[in-house]
């Protein structure tokens, strides 16, 4: 049990937590992940530390509201309540090295697993950029990485209330794009690496392989358990079955297997709508209740 | 002894769920038996004596099966009694008698070499024992014997960390509790049990006795850190540094997968993700529970080991139609006898001499069919004694919206990345005494064998509980305690 020390709403969608996990705050490094089970009935879900004190064993995670398990850690738990599970540090840790000039990209919520890793390449003498694109009021860590890292820059996108969410998102992704190539085209990088949806990763990396520069990926397949014994998580890369879990997550962009990695994170977002719709509906009649 | 005993032939059978109700529902298949049945079945037993009795040879923990059995015909009139004496009789052996009694294989273990067998039926050993253990469980005569033991352990002064809350690191565990060790298991999952709880489903092995098992672990003091993954979380080198000793149970983590085209399609399942959503995250619960879990109308299950029938009978109770695909012959299958009745009863198909060549898609990512060459047996055999087989150039096509891959398992991989420990083929290489080449680490079960059943890993967590407890015996009187 893993006691919640603070939460706050710091953007929209995106909710913020301090946790007291001191198994995962001594060990953790960036790159990594854990797997958090909230609930009794809940799913296991990777969320990454996005900072952390060794110490005082505490962790920070930025969570994105997406689905029911998301939406229920964003209504239901009050700091000084448990989290059932925190299991890590998982997966293997970005690669430290001194690679030169970086852009590391985090659309959405990505730029939280973006931050700690950006932050110790900064300060292992690398020149960073970073580049958060997403909706307006979805912006999150600004300050932080105006602090962290050589460069930061915010690029958003406003909602548009006439279209629907995935209408919206296709403006990300378009802006996403076309900043990139702004950016590579106005100068010279020796590595590109990005965290976000895999469909946006895929269409950035079409654009960084046409500036042939070296790109790093952090994929977020579907997983279960995290320590390699289910499978779930499999992409196929430079032609070969790999396990994101304890193989990455982190990947050469030019070997993966994109479209196949598209269509396995699709899987299940019939029945992730269908618990969602049924969890709204719980909502709604509770506040019914609560009016009479 | 020498009393005229009648030979009863026929066993006294279990009652069972009939076949078309229980696959609608999770809950469990056989229902065991009553007192009344269970003293008729113990009558049958001939008590061979026990330095003769070949069903404790075929056991490997060696309970002393007349002895357990004797007792419930010796109490008769009184239950309670009859349960505790027959209870204790095992517990020197094997700490997770509910759960024997239920998934041992025990037609090719102590039931195969009873005597019973050369005029009758052979003695229903599994389900004594698992009568034995739920009888005790319900009237809490196993708290009473467990209150007992407790203050009888005399305290050792030091510290074992236990890799793995799966079989094999759970009786290595219960073994050093009771020898007064003070022992710490670390598991990946956020429930103990391993595979008692991500991979047996609740038809075959209810969640609820798995933890009224570790429950009484936990009473001997047994510690269990859930979420720490070791070669993550902690290494085993720092584990060195705190505890006296290591007992790898770390089980077959990694799944095999088949190396043919279309392997990464949506649909296809390794057994222990399909099993892992299904048991430890309830997705036959959706949405009640979060986790999602699809099954479709059609599905093929590949292998035929008790994994491919615990997953085949839970894609069933989906409402799916299944087959189960086998390269090799009726009779090469390794799953239980009663576990290969209970599917067929539960209308799953086989199909035999079959090998999976190509995933096909329907062109949106998702599985259609799995295609298959057929294969034909030799009559050289290989040296598992099984008969070698080979492609015939001819292929059978299966429509399937569902495939699960059930054709066995590799040691995780980050255990056996440990700096210094010895391992060949992806197994933990251990000496006679299971220790590995890191003086003061031990290892048994799946994690040294590849992969074989749960009470083959009792039998090593037994073993490995007994060697350390000689290693640390030794450590204490050189003075290092």
């Amino acid at each position: 049990m893993y006691k919640i020390l603070e939460k706050k709403e710091i953007a929209m969608r995106n909710t913020w937590y301090k946790v007291h996990a001191p198994h995962v705050a001594k060990k953790v490094k960036p790159g990594q992940f854990v797997i958090v089970r909230a609930f009794k009935n809940g799913e296991r879900i990777p969320l990454t530390p996005v900072m952390w004190d060794r110490d005082e064993g505490w962790i920070v995670l930025i969570v994105f509201t997406r689905g029911k398990t998301t939406a229920r850690m964003a209504n239901e738990l009050k700091p000084g309540d448990e989290i059932l599970n925190i299991a890590g540090p998982l997966g293997n840790p970005a690669e430290m090295e001194k690679f030169g000039k970086i852009l590391a990209i985090g659309a959405y919520t990505g730029i939280v697993e973006v931050y700690p890793i950006a932050k110790a390449w900064q300060e292992l003498g690398n020149d960073v950029t970073t580049l958060h694109v997403t909706f307006e009021p979805m912006v999150v860590l600004k300050d932080e990485l105006e602090r962290a890292v050589g460069r930061h820059v915010v690029e958003t996108v406003p909602i548009d209330p006439n279209l629907d969410f995935p209408t919206n998102m296709k403006n990300v992704t378009k802006r996403l794009v076309e900043k990139v190539r702004e950016m590579l085209e106005k100068e010279s990088y020796d590595l590109v690496f990005m965290v976000g949806p895999t469909g946006d990763q895929k269409a950035v990396f079409e654009v960084v392989k046409e500036f042939g520069v070296p790109m790093k990926a952090d994929l977020h397949p579907i997983m279960v358990d995290g320590t390699g014994m289910c499978g779930a998580c499999r992409v196929t890369v430079g032609g070969e079955v790999k396990f994101a879990c304890i193989d990455g997550p982190e990947f050469d962009a030019y070997e993966i297997h994109w479209d196949e990695l598209i269509a396995r994170s699709g899987y299940y977002t019939d029945m992730e709508q269908r618990a969602m719709q049924e969890y709204m509906k719980l909502i709604e009649q509770a506040l019914q209740g609560g009016e009479q | 002894m020498a009393v005229k005993r009648k030979i009863i032939k026929e066993r006294v059978p279990t009652p069972e769920r009939p076949a078309e109700e229980r696959i609608k529902s999770f809950v469990e298949v056989n229902l065991g038996y009553t007192f009344e049945l269970a003293v008729k079945e113990a009558e049958r037993c001939l008590q061979c004596p026990y330095n003769y009795a070949p069903c404790i040879k075929g056991c490997p923990v060696h309970i002393d099966i007349p002895g357990f059995i004797s007792k419930l015909v010796e109490y008769r009139d009184d239950p309670d009694k009859a349960v505790k004496e027959a209870l204790s009789v095992i517990w020197t052996c094997n700490s997770l008698p509910a759960t024997t009694g239920r998934v041992c294989p025990q037609e090719d273990q102590c039931e195969m070499n009873c005597v019973m067998g050369k005029v009758g039926d052979k003695i229903n050993i599994g389900k004594l024992e698992r009568f034995v253990a739920d009888y005790a469980r319900e009237k809490g005569i196993d708290e009473e014997l467990l209150f007992e033991m407790i203050p009888r352990i005399e305290k050792k002064g030091q510290k074992v960390a236990i890799i793995g809350a799966g079989p094999a690191g759970l009786t290595a565990a219960g073994e050093l509790a009771k020898l007064g060790y003070d022992v710490t298991i670390y598991e990946a999952l956020h429930e103990a049990g391993g595979v008692l709880m991500y991979g047996i489903p609740e038809f075959r092995l209810p969640k609820s006795i798995v933890e009224s098992e570790i429950d009484k672990l936990k009473k001997l003091g047994v510690k269990i850190l859930t979420d720490h993954i070791v070669g993550r979380t902690v290494t085993i080198e720092e584990l060195l540094e705190e505890y006296d000793a290591v007992f790898i149970g770390s089980g077959a983590g990694t799944p095999r997968l088949i190396n043919a085209p279309g392997i990464n399609l949506n649909g296809i399942y390794t057994a222990n993700e399909f099993l892992t959503r299904v048991n430890l995250m309830k997705a036959y619960l959706f949405p009640e529970y979060d986790t999602p879990v699809k099954v479709g109308k059609r599905v093929v299950v590949i292998g035929a080991g008790n994994t491919a029938m615990d997953a085949a009978r839970s894609a069933r109770r989906f409402g799916s139609e299944v087959i189960i695909a086998y390269r090799r012959g009726p009779e090469d299958v390794s799953a239980r006898v009663e576990e290969v009745e209970h599917a067929k009863e539960e209308g799953i198909k086989f199909e035999f001499f079959v090998n999976p060549v190509e995933f096909i898609g329907d062109g949106k990512g998702n599985l259609k069919a799995v295609k298959f060459e057929k294969m034909k047996a030799l009559d050289e055999r290989d040296s598992r004694g099984k008969r070698k087989i080979v492609g015939t150039g001819e292929y059978v096509t299966i429509e399937a919206e569902t495939a699960i891959i059930a054709i066995g398992k590799h040691p995780n991989r980050l255990i056996v990345n440990t700096p210094g420990l010895k391992v060949e083929r992806g197994r933990i290489v251990v000496d006679e005494n299971l220790m590995t080449s890191i003086p003061g680490v031990f290892a048994g079960g799946d994690a040294i064998r590849g992969e074989a059943t749960v009470i083959l890993a009792m039998g090593d967590g037994r073993m490995a509980a007994k060697a350390i407890h000689e290693y640390l015996t030794k450590k204490r009187e050189n003075g290092n305690a």
